[in-house]
């Protein structure tokens, strides 16, 4: 086997792993903030009057969903200068995680719009609020709480795919890890404590989850 | 039974009719209600009886004939001599003269009941907040529900939860209120307190169009009976009539049936 | 268009050998993936504790650690621990314990999801355990479990572009060596998604009727 463990060489740059972590956290949130913005607009069109809409995000979520997010990390980040549009690592990163991201909330927020009872709409409706306060008084609020385990699960989902931002030297937890790999040829001790770190953040993520939902249960 | 104070008429349906997809659901039906009347509307299932009131509110459209609540044609206007639905602001504006009360109660889950009376008041009235709530305080005492309105539905009892919802109704100060089938969905002990607020609520003079099948009830309420058949008022007049000398077979039937 | 019709000519042999060595990754770890995860499954069900608790550990791991980092692990720990592959074996294990670990979770769900009663039906008529295995639980599990395992393959042919990043010479690497001689970029990366998009979509097709198949 002819391999002593020695941890001290990652011990050392803990730190580093730590803040390619924060980072990789920071980045899920963003990407998951703006897909929910994309998918909560394409779940009230793919249920909404317009057929156009319904076709578009149709497309769109067939599209993204079968996609390897790489193909479009790299074509944001080395394709789009070729027709003028020229984003830092950051900003096409998260902008790909987003639109990646985006079709499958949608998905998500769609289940969850079905999800609310229409007695409840036509409630709101017989009142006399008008469709758009009915959506953000009534709708959104219920559809939200409906949501949360599968929104959860998929910010898990987008916080390993940040991983992928190594791919164009952006210095979250997989770029660091790699850097340290290299330069101290420690490859076990480096990929278990990668791993560790992975693993404990995505239980800690869903534990907390689990703790939500038991406050705010399903409608 | 209140003694009949027929004020002007408030609501005039003017044959109305009603398909869905191919069967015809409502067959021209010519409906007259007054101020502070109250007016039951009995039959089976499929007469039409619920449809009519959703289409008074506008929760459903309809194809033929007209609806006037308070002078008002609602829900179509005439241009060029073709009939358009209106659009949903102004379809909105109309929702808001009558009060609906649903047999599932329908209450917004996410909103305490305070919450829950308030939210027509604040984004369709359109008033201050405090102004909001002491309203909504007002009329959850007036259902006798003051000491809960902190709770959320899924916390109240279903007879509960129907009388926040004829104060959420009955908040808007509406010109008239439909009632569907109210105590359908309540566990027997429960139909009498809901029961029993109606009444009051009619005792004070308010325009109520009653769908039930509660027969007991509507003798005892209502200044006028209505029997539905077949998407069609077959029987209508005062509730000694209707229930103890049924003009015609169908009537008859009807409430020989539901006697058993 | 000319120029890019023309280069894609050229590189006709070269996108040709990217999909065979995608499709080949892909397929080789479904299948590898797929008796793992079938064993897996069914000791989180019925096995003895200690061989739950081990397996659950496996699952977890795996589960909550990128693909990525799956396979840099695989790249560089299996020449220093002894074990002599190349990129695309070391890839391939990766990408087998991967799928090894989310079919176990799938297996383990849809087995789980098969009531009890059934069981209990195949005991009373004198089933061996094996036997109820066989014609009872597993034959409704699969076809549970048929929709999540046609989507891990659709997953699979996805994580096989991160072999690129080790050098394996799969679809996406070709495409980058393209790119990187003819600077036609947008172009040639929508090719590959083209490709990419239809592989998918191919497999997606296949499944549905393969359900539709399965079930009466």
């Amino acid at each position: 086997m002819g391999y002593t463990l020695n941890f001290a060489v990652v011990w050392a740059d803990f730190h580093n792993l730590l803040w390619g972590l924060g980072l990789g956290l920071v980045l899920a949130v963003f990407a998951v903030a703006i897909g929910s913005g994309i998918g909560l607009i394409a779940a009230f069109a793919s249920v909404g009057p317009s057929r156009a809409g319904r076709i578009i995000v149709r497309l769109y979520v067939s599209i993204m969903r079968n996609l390897p997010i790489l193909v479009i990390v790299l074509v944001a980040y080395f394709g789009l200068p070729q027709i003028g549009i020229r984003l830092n690592k950051f900003e096409s990163f998260v902008g790909s995680l987003a639109l990646y991201s985006g079709a499958y909330l949608a998905e998500v927020f769609r289940a969850g719009l079905m999800g609310v009872p229409r007695g409840v709409v036509e409630a709101a409706r017989a009142i006399g609020l008008t469709r758009l306060q009915t959506s953000l008084s009534v709708v959104v609020p219920i559809m939200l709480r409906n949501v949360l385990p599968a929104l959860g699960s998929t910010f898990i989902g987008l916080f390993k795919d940040t991983s992928l931002a190594a791919a164009i030297a952006v210095p979250e937890l997989t770029y660091q890890a790699r850097k340290i790999n290299v330069e101290s040829f420690r490859v076990v001790e480096t990929w278990t404590v990668t791993s560790a770190l992975y693993v404990g953040t995505c239980l800690i993520i869903a534990a907390a989850l689990r703790r939500l939902e038991r406050r705010y249960p399903k409608f | 039974m209140t003694e009949p104070l027929a004020g002007r008429p408030l609501l005039q349906i003017r044959g109305l009719h009603k398909h869905f997809k191919e069967i015809e659901v409502l067959k021209g039906v010519d409906l007259t209600v007054h101020e502070r009347e109250v007016v039951s509307i009995i039959g089976s299932s499929g007469s039409g009886k619920t449809t009519l009131l959703r289409c008074v509110n506008l929760l459903e459209e309809f194809d033929g004939g007209e609806i006037v609540l308070d002078g008002e044609s609602i829900g179509y206007r005439v241009r060029r001599g073709r009939r358009h639905r209106l659009p949903d602001r102004l379809l909105s504006r109309q929702r808001a003269m009558t009060g609906m009360v649903f047999q599932n109660f329908n209450l917004f889950p996410h909103l305490t009941a305070l919450r829950n009376v308030m939210l027509g008041l604040t984004k369709v009235r359109r008033m201050q907040r405090d102004e909001a709530r002491v309203l909504a305080q007002t009329w959850l005492g007036r259902v006798g529900l003051a000491q809960r309105m902190e709770s959320y539905p899924s916390q109240l009892s279903g007879g509960q939860q129907q009388r926040v919802a004829i104060a959420r109704a009955l908040a808007m100060n509406p010109k008239l209120v439909l009632l569907d089938e109210v105590t359908s969905a309540l566990d027997p002990e429960l139909v009498q307190e809901v029961l029993a607020t109606v009444k009051s609520l009619a005792d004070e003079g308010a325009t109520l169009l009653i769908v039930t099948h509660e027969m007991g009830f509507a003798r005892q309420v209502s200044h006028r009976v209505v029997f539905m058949d077949k998407g069609q008022i077959a029987e209508q007049g005062a509730p000694a009539e209707i229930f103890e000398r049924p003009a015609s077979a169908r009537l008859a039937e009807f409430l020989g049936s539901a006697r058993r | 268009m000319d120029r890019f019709l023309a280069q894609l000519w050229m590189a006709r042999d070269a996108i040709a050998g990217g999909v065979l060595i995608s499709m080949e990754a892909a397929l080789t770890a479904i299948v590898i993936g797929s008796l793992l995860g079938l064993v897996i499954g069914l000791l989180l069900v019925y096995g003895h504790v200690v061989l739950r608790v081990l397996c659950r550990i496996y699952v977890d791991i795996i589960r909550g650690t990128p693909v990525l980092v799956l396979i840099l692990a695989a790249f560089y720990i299996t020449p220093a621990v002894g074990l002599q592959m190349d990129a695309f074996q070391a890839g391939l294990l990766a990408l087998s314990l991967f799928c090894g670990a989310h079919l176990g979770e799938i297996v383990r769900g849809a087995v789980q999801s098969v009531p009890h009663g059934q069981t209990e039906a195949g005991r009373s008529i004198g089933l061996t355990f094996p036997q109820i295995l066989a014609y009872v639980v597993l034959p409704q599990a699969l076809r549970q479990a048929l929709p999540p395992w046609v989507n891990t393959g659709v997953e699979l042919v996805k994580a096989s572009t991160l072999l690129s990043v080790i050098g394996v010479g799969e679809l996406l690497l070709k495409t980058q060596e393209i790119v990187g001689r003819n600077f036609m970029t947008l172009e040639f990366y929508a090719v590959a998604g083209v490709l990419y998009l239809l592989i998918n979509l191919g497999i997606e097709t296949l499944g549905r009727n393969l359900e539709a198949r399965v079930r009466p």
